[in-house]
């Protein structure tokens, strides 16, 4: 225990971002994802699990501000599992999540009626 | 049930990853939550393919984090893999750091056993 409050003393002087010590996520669970994603994951090194933690808390951020757009849009408090899915539509490093968020849906189903808005990423 | 969850990240681990960029009003039904939990399974397995096949590509047989790093630059995540690169850098630096500070404690620990005899 007592370690563990040194570690996050040197870092909290450290200037790195967030908090470094307890993740967000767990990496062990983590792994288990990325051994599932396919046969010719064998072995993964020590940091990776680490890199995603830190990649899948930008992804849910990024992805949960771009509902939220589409909630307001629609003038409400409630994020729907069809913003997600309209979120996912308008932007273009999403297209891998199409399937999932809107299973019946064709490769390229404009969501937005109207003018389409383009939505630039990054 | 259990294996089906083993497939996912703890969905109370991303809906406080949510909570942190809404606003206090926003509200997230639990249909919402569920979609961006197998979302972001989704987005390790498709980044972790990514890599894992530039390994192959190179005979290599572990995924580390340069891979992944890569990988999120080569699918779009342009942004995304600026901010790993500088979080890894910062990882590696502290873990050098953990490693001499470790040396020079058991070292301090040989010299008090020496000259206590």
């Amino acid at each position: 225990m007592r370690q563990a409050k040194t570690h996050s003393g040197i870092l909290s002087g450290g200037g790195i971002s967030k908090r470094y010590g307890p993740h967000l996520l767990p990496l062990a669970r983590i792994k288990k994802i990325m051994k599932k994603s396919s046969v010719d994951v064998k072995m993964i090194s020590g940091e990776a699990p680490l890199v995603f933690s830190k990649a899948c808390e930008l992804f849910i951020e990024e992805l949960t501000k771009r509902s939220w757009n589409m909630t307001i849009q629609g003038k409400r408090r409630i994020i729907h599992k069809e913003d997600v899915a309209c979120a996912v539509a308008n932007t273009d490093i999403f297209d891998f999540l199409v399937e999932l968020v809107h299973p019946n849906a064709s490769s390229h189903v404009d969501l937005n009626e109207g003018p389409s808005k383009e939505t630039t990423q990054g | 049930m259990g294996d089906e969850q083993d497939k996912l990240l703890p969905v109370a681990n991303v809906g406080r990853i949510m909570k942190r960029v809404l606003p206090p009003n926003a509200k997230i039904s639990k249909e919402a939550k569920e979609t961006i939990q197998e979302c972001a399974s989704e987005f390790i397995s498709f980044v972790t393919g990514e890599a894992s096949d530039k390994c192959q590509k190179e005979n290599r047989k572990t995924v580390n984090g340069d891979d992944i790093c890569w990988a999120l630059g080569s699918l779009g995540f342009d942004d995304y893999s600026q901010a790993i690169a500088r979080y890894l850098h910062k990882h590696r630096e502290f873990e050098r750091e953990r490693a001499s500070a470790k040396i020079a404690a058991s070292n301090q620990n040989n010299i008090v056993h020496e000259s206590n005899g």
